[in-house]
């Protein structure tokens, strides 16, 4: 027999490389995992022995991931650079899948054409689509495509016994294990377990005339023949699985995850929440749901029969959380580990050998025939059409995913970060990217320097980050409460970790960084904001590491490209015979099994029809539902909805269409109107949550009470609005709400302010501190401080002024003690200070103690988002004392100090005031510090308030503060000999520059209020610019 | 065999004895110095030479303030010679040496002297910025160095010049301990310092010091304003005296003053300003009722100015009330200024809606070219009887029992 080249094949590999190969340059680096893969390569680039990363976590061990992928990318980088490696990679992988995907259906279906119809069917199946495209998971495309290329040695071994076969099985089997652990382990259960079954029935069948003698008893039989066959190769791959990646096992062993679980899409409620099921269930799946039953009639055959259970675990594995089923069969913690999107991956690749057949018989085959002699040609030609036609929109509409619902923020230039990094010193401390996406992978693979985040959660060491389920404090945002508790603490006290400089590409976490300390650096030409903090100390140069043994180095370095070696050595002659046919071959066994393809079971295609039907008609459902939903003017609710949606996203045109024509505004107008308001839920506000209860429906008009909730960085806020609605030719409009007309009185005028500009260095040098330009640090003084208790938590609060002559960035660290001077906790000031104060300028402060949230696992994580939550030290025993170090630094930024208090009314519960902006910068958001005196007028405790409206130029804004009601504070402790200015003690300073203090003043700001256990207020102002000019 | 053995044994005996011989003969030689002095100058190409003695020429072990080193001897004519390496014979200080042969123990020390003439000044001040009166001071520390960089020796005179204002002043410092030091005493005035030294013949470089005003003591502060009447518009600027410190300096630019004003009813409002070349301005927004404002000045804890008492002038009188519309549009105005012109727009009047005595709702509203229009929605208010209660510019006015139909 000639052998021929098998035609299809070759179209799926031209296709999936011209295809693929050419779209991976448009969507590989915006994906989710492609980046992080990089960072790996370039750490395996240029250290490929030493498996100690410095640049994330503060130190990981990359140990951590199967290596092959990353040093691939790695190796090859040094060709090309690291993209050129990444893509070349991906390219390899793509060859692979398709090559993967032919032998599979080849040797489940022992027909080189339906094999063929497989691979190119392949390319384009949504499942591959979405795990290259979208997800980027290059090491587990590789997995897989590995192990399907294994499995067809592993039949041959096991049904013929020659040891040249359990060679090259093995040697495929410890690629995969290299490339990505998972795959082989969960692929030993559910492809290679139902191959030994499909190989044992084929024993069986040898053995008798036709597949329905085959009865258990030969099954047995022939199960107990090749029993020593299976053993020896499940031990050996046992032994592969664990010998190849030893260090993984061991770095796992020792570094276990005990971390609180991330939560991810694939384990959602598909049916609750539609994206996830998008995503995890649809995409995947694609057109394979429309020949579900095909599937499982074809896979319950006898000689599938294991492949048929194998599909349904995997199957109703893929569903994650919309039945209970994944969490009973996984566990708890292996359900919330894995991510169960790879069943449905592996489901859909299992299924392709199938559909590969089913297009066949369709095209050419029996079911063709079948088809159309019951309903005619016609119809077979229509139902083809839309079949194709629905395969081509499942790709399309993946390949499309990533540009209309980017997952990514806009492709960010790396260039000028990587320089501020590599000017002055800047790596000499560790950095935080913000809002960069999974491109932060890429830039920690451009540069030396370190940060704090990164982007393998499973190695996270700090326990600020593993006790909280956040993946990265970058997209913290997301993450609600615990996102942003996560980041404050890291923002609070950078000095633990020795964070100097924050990229951020999201203005979102501007107030937040502004309220606890940092100071804008400068806008980089990328449109980059730095931020930085000042009296942070630099990385010492000698970093801890675990120490790993040499021989597990020499392990990791050698053994995975080693197995690459040994599997292409004894692949390679296999591969050139089949692709050069040099020689006849022998037909391999498992092509003696070909199903004759003759007649399409009736039964079969009358359910597919029913099936189609019922998700044809559960599809019109779903769009019908979702066009009422979205429908914005069918229900003054919908109008309602849509309003404030358009207005969170800032898509004001489009609530300008929901605006009542008979207001009479224009567009212009409209804009105007928002585009006036600035402030925290303006401007820095996410909408969390709408309700809506329409008070008064009648035919034309409708009252609407809208409560939003909307997450800031610095706390979550409850709005009520009344709308009135009106119904004009059967659709609702919303009314614009009354403007403030107030009027300043001024057109024109003039401010003078002090500016101050710091040099840095006078001088062109390198030198690491030239001594003439360091600039003495600004002396503070600690008025008063002490020790208190209130509503069960502990805090420092005090009184600290800047006695010296220029400006001062204050930092206020406090650490309290017992009666035994053993350290128990400490803290920064985080919001509850004036960070930047003039010259002579004093604030209030007050540090909290703030424990790590959620520190025990067992405290149930709210749902909500809190901000503001704040989550005490638990302390072992009682602090009596504390120690408070001041640090003063010359700052120059930050200094708008034109905020006034113009009216006051103290009520019997609440205070509320006017304040008025007369200065020449718009405040974005205003922020009041309100100091607590007793009844006596000694200070006892230090709140906050932070206005939600900003205020423009020369306009007020009211404000309305609820007094606490906490009861009384308890003053434990009110020594002030332990507070150090600068390392100096505060008591020499006080005595030496102002000598004789006016303690009055004190009380001239003082406003009388009625409370129980509060005597008197002081309110002091502190503002957060936007954007100055 | 084994005679041959025996002489062999011999032989190697003999040897092993006569190499022994060898050894103990030198060590038993000495040398002499030929050329040892008791100092020398750092950076001169340094020999020590001994005289030559039989046998084998042993190392010599050096120690100075730089570390220890063995030198191995060099052979001429009839001398050993050992060549000190630079790293010891550029630094001053006692160098210790000792020839390691056994017995006699030959061991001496010398002394390296610096160079007599300055190449650079190593100067460090600080800090550099300090306050005005006399009591606070800056150091200047100088430490004269060779061109080996070798600090010279004791007691050599360093001149400290500096310059404030119309002073010019010049002292001698002796060097000790390798420094020389002085304290720099600010003076009454506040400017700038400008500070150098020199040592035999070299200059240092210039380094400024900035003399910084010391704490503000009390002043004085005025208001300005376009009219005395509260119209809730207009802005009150209230600006210090030169604020200068108690040696008359001005203080520095940015130095925050607190405006405290205590109004009619006890409560305490705030602005603030810094200053610039001694004066701080602070503004207020004109109050909308008739208000008394007793204004003081403060420098937190440190200096304050004396009250300034200002008066506002109600300027609404009274205002109409107007109901159309089935009773739901209440139309506020005409507010009317102190001119008679309307009031500029953004004065607040806030309507308090009762029913049954129950406080319904609070609805505040900025005027518009004089007016204010409240909306009764038919939809909210049912119809019915309402009690109104509306507070503008300190006034209160009710209206009971108006129906709305």
């Amino acid at each position: 027999m000639k052998e021929i080249t098998n035609k299809y094949l070759i179209a799926a590999l031209l296709l999936g490389l011209v295809f693929h190969g050419s779209a991976i340059f448009f969507t590989l680096e915006s994906t989710y995992d492609a980046l992080i893969h990089l960072f790996f390569a370039d750490h395996y680039a240029n250290s490929w022995f030493e498996p100690w990363n410095y640049e994330w976590y503060t130190g990981f061990s990359v140990m951590s991931y199967p290596p092959l992928v990353h040093q691939s990318i790695g190796i090859l980088s040094l060709i090309g650079g690291l993209k050129f490696g990444m893509f070349a990679v991906a390219i390899i992988a793509i060859l692979l899948f398709i090559t993967g995907v032919y032998r599979f259906a080849l040797l489940m279906t022992s027909n080189k054409t339906v094999a063929g119809y497989a691979a190119l069917l392949a390319v384009f199946s949504s499942s591959f689509v979405e795990t290259l495209h979208i997800f980027g998971q290059l090491p587990s495309i590789i997995g897989i495509s590995v192990l399907m290329h294994s499995l067809p040695e592993i039949y041959l071994w096991l049904k013929t016994g020659k040891l040249w076969y359990l060679a090259t099985s093995l040697s495929l089997i410890a690629v995969t294990v290299t490339s990505h652990h998972v795959t082989p382990i969960f692929g030993m259960v559910f492809f290679i377990f139902p191959l030994i079954g499909m190989v044992i029935m084929d024993v069986s069948r040898d053995q008798v005339s036709s597949m329905k003698e085959v009865t258990f008893k030969v099954f047995l039989n022939s199960f107990l023949k090749l029993f020593k066959r299976i053993v020896s190769f499940g031990m050996l791959s046992l032994v592969l699985i664990i010998g190849c990646i030893l260090p993984y096992w061991i770095n796992s062993k020792a570094n276990p995850i005990t971390q609180v679980p991330i939560p991810h899409g694939s384990r959602d409620n598909f049916l609750e929440i539609l994206s996830s099921g998008l995503v995890f269930f649809l995409i995947p799946w694609g057109v394979l749901l429309i020949l579900l039953p095909y599937i499982f009639y074809r896979y319950y055959s006898k000689r599938y029969l294991f492949f048929g259970l194998s599909i349904t675990i995997l199957t109703v594995l893929g569903t994650g959380g919309t039945t209970p089923i994944p969490l009973k069969v996984l566990g708890e913690t292996a359900f919330n580990i894995l991510t169960l999107d790879r069943f449905t991956l592996w489901a859909s690749i299992m299924s392709l050998p199938i559909l590969g057949e089913f297009a066949y018989r369709f095209v050419e085959g029996d079911l063709k025939e079948l088809i159309q002699s019951k309903f005619g040609a016609i119809y077979h030609r229509i139902i083809g059409g839309v079949l194709a036609g629905l395969f081509v929109f499942m790709f399309i509409f993946t390949m499309s995913l990533g540009y209309f619902r980017p997952s990514q923020p806009q492709k960010i230039k790396m260039l000028p970060i990587v320089n501020f990094l590599n000017q002055d010193d800047h790596d000499k401390w560790r950095f935080l990217t913000l809002g960069f996406g999974d491109q932060m992978a890429w830039l920690s693979a451009q540069t030396n320097a370190m940060t704090v985040d990164g982007n393998y959660h499973s190695a996270r060491r700090l326990p600020e980050l593993t006790t909280r389920p956040i993946e990265r404090l970058e997209n913290s945002k997301f993450k609600g409460v615990a996102g942003i508790g996560s980041l404050q603490q890291f923002l609070t006290t950078p000095e633990k970790y020795n964070l100097k400089y924050i990229f951020s590409n999201d203005k979102f976490y501007d107030p937040i960084l502004y309220f606890c300390g940092w100071q804008r650096l400068r806008q980089l030409e990328n449109g980059i904001m730095v931020w930085e903090r000042l009296n942070i100390p630099p990385v010492s140069s000698i970093l801890p590491k675990d120490k790993i043994p040499q021989w597990l180095k020499l392990h990791w370095g050698i053994i995975p490209f080693l197995t690459v070696l040994i599997a292409f050595i004894l692949n390679i002659q296999m591969l050139l015979v089949n692709a050069l046919k040099t020689r006849i071959k022998a037909l391999p066994d498992f092509l003696k099994y070909p199903l004759p393809y003759n007649k399409f079971s009736s039964g079969v295609l009358k359910i597919t029809h029913i099936w189609s039907f019922f998700l044809a008609a559960l599809v019109c459902y779903g769009i019908y539902l979702l066009y009422l939903k979205n429908d914005s003017q069918r229900s003054p609710e919908n109008a309602v909805i849509s309003y404030y949606d358009a207005l969170d996203f800032k898509e004001f045109n489009k609530a300008y269409q929901l605006i009542h024509p008979a207001s009479n505004l224009s567009i212009a107008q409209y804009m105007l109107e928002v585009s006036v308001t600035d402030g925290l839920l303006s401007s820095y506000a996410k909408m969390n949550a709408i309700e809506t209860e329409i008070t008064n429906y009648n035919d034309s008009t409708a009252f609407a009470k809208v409560i939003t909730e909307w997450i800031t960085p610095l706390e979550n806020i409850e709005k009520i609005d009344y709308r009135k609605l009106s119904r004009l030719n059967g659709k609702w409009y919303l009314h614009p709400e009354d403007l403030n007309s107030d009027l300043p009185p001024d057109q024109l005028y003039s401010d003078n302010v002090t500016k101050y500009y710091n040099q840095g260095r006078r001088r062109i040098t390198t030198e690491q501190t030239h001594h003439e330009d360091v600039l003495k640090q600004p002396v503070l003084e600690v008025v008063s401080a002490k020790l208190v208790k209130y509503d069960g938590h502990y805090a420092i609060i005090g009184h600290v002024q800047n006695i010296d002559n220029v400006p001062a960035d204050v930092i206020l660290k406090g650490t309290l003690y017992n009666d035994e001077n053993k350290e128990l906790a400490t803290y920064n000031a985080k919001y509850h200070v004036k960070h930047k104060l003039m010259p002579k300028e004093s604030s209030s402060f007050r540090i909290n103690f703030e424990g790590i949230a959620w520190s025990k696992t067992e405290d149930s994580i709210p749902d909500t988002f809190n901000p503001d939550e704040f989550t005490p030290v638990e302390f072992e025993e009682q602090p009596t004392k504390f120690n408070l170090q001041v640090a003063g630094n010359v700052s120059g930024s930050d200094l708008y100090k034109n905020m006034v208090l113009s009216e006051i009314q103290v009520g019997t519960e609440s205070v509320s005031g006017v304040i008025f902006n007369s200065g020449i910068q718009e405040i974005t958001i205003p922020q009041l510090l309100i100091t607590y005196y007793d009844k006596d007028q000694n200070m006892v405790w230090v709140d906050h308030l932070f206005v939600k409206a900003g205020i423009r130029q020369q306009r007020k804004q009211a404000f309305d503060y609820k007094i606490l009601d906490g009861g009384a504070v308890e003053v434990i402790n009110d020594d002030m000999k332990n507070i150090f200015v600068n390392g100096l003690p505060n008591e020499a300073i006080a005595k030496k520059i102002v000598q004789n203090r006016i303690e009055d003043h004190m009380k001239s700001h003082l406003i009388k209020v009625n409370d129980p256990y509060f005597g008197y207020i002081k309110i002091e102002m502190n503002s957060y610019i936007g954007s100055p000019n | 065999m084994k005679k041959k053995l025996t002489y062999l044994l011999l032989s190697v005996l003999i040897l092993i004895s006569c190499l022994v011989l060898a050894q103990m003969s030198t060590s038993n030689s000495y040398m002499n110095g030929l050329n040892l002095e008791a100092t020398y100058e750092v950076g001169s190409d340094i020999v020590l030479k001994f005289s030559k003695v039989a046998g084998e020429s042993p190392l010599i072990y050096l120690t100075s303030s730089y570390g220890s080193t063995v030198l191995s001897p060099e052979e001429k004519d009839n001398e050993i010679w050992y060549r000190l390496p630079s790293n010891i014979s550029d630094k001053i200080g006692v160098v210790r040496w000792k020839c390691l042969s056994e017995g006699d123990e030959l061991t001496g020390k010398f002394t390296l002297e610096p160079i007599n003439t300055v190449a650079s000044l190593e100067t460090y001040i600080g800090p550099p910025s300090i306050e005005a009166g006399g009591t606070d001071y800056t150091m200047m520390v100088v430490i004269p160095t060779d061109s080996l960089d070798n600090p010279l020796p004791q007691n050599t005179l360093v001149n400290v010049q500096h310059q404030f204002l119309e002073v010019e002043e010049s002292e001698e410092v002796a060097t000790k301990h390798l420094i020389a030091f002085q304290n720099l005493y600010s003076k009454r005035e506040s400017g700038r310092m400008l500070v150098s030294s020199s040592c035999l013949g070299e200059d240092s470089k210039e380094f400024s010091i900035n003399v910084a005003a010391a704490i503000p003591v009390d002043f004085s502060i005025s208001a300005h304003r376009p009219h005395h009447y509260a119209d809730g518009n207009q802005i009150t600027t209230f600006s210090t005296s030169i604020i200068r410190d108690k040696h008359d300096n001005v203080v520095s630019d940015g130095t925050y003053v607190n405006f405290l004003i205590a109004n009619a009813d006890g409560n305490t409002l705030s602005s603030s300003g810094t200053t610039l070349s001694g004066i701080a301005t602070a503004k207020m927004i004109h109050p909308e009722k008739a208000e008394t404002w007793r204004v003081t000045a403060m420098i937190d804890g440190i200096a304050e100015s004396n009250s300034v008492v200002l008066d506002y002038e109600q300027v609404i009188e009274d205002f109409e009330l107007t109901f159309s519309d089935h009773n739901r549009a209440l139309t506020v105005g005409p507010l009317q200024s102190f001119m008679g012109q309307m009031i500029p727009d953004g004065l607040q009047v806030k309507l308090f809606i009762y029913k049954d005595d129950q406080l319904l709702e609070i609805i505040p509203k900025t005027s518009v070219e004089g007016y204010v229009i409240f909306y009764l929605e038919e939809d909210i208010y049912k119809n019915g009887d309402y009690r109104f209660q509306i507070q503008a510019a300190g006034m209160d006015k009710k209206i009971d029992n108006i129906k709305l139909w």
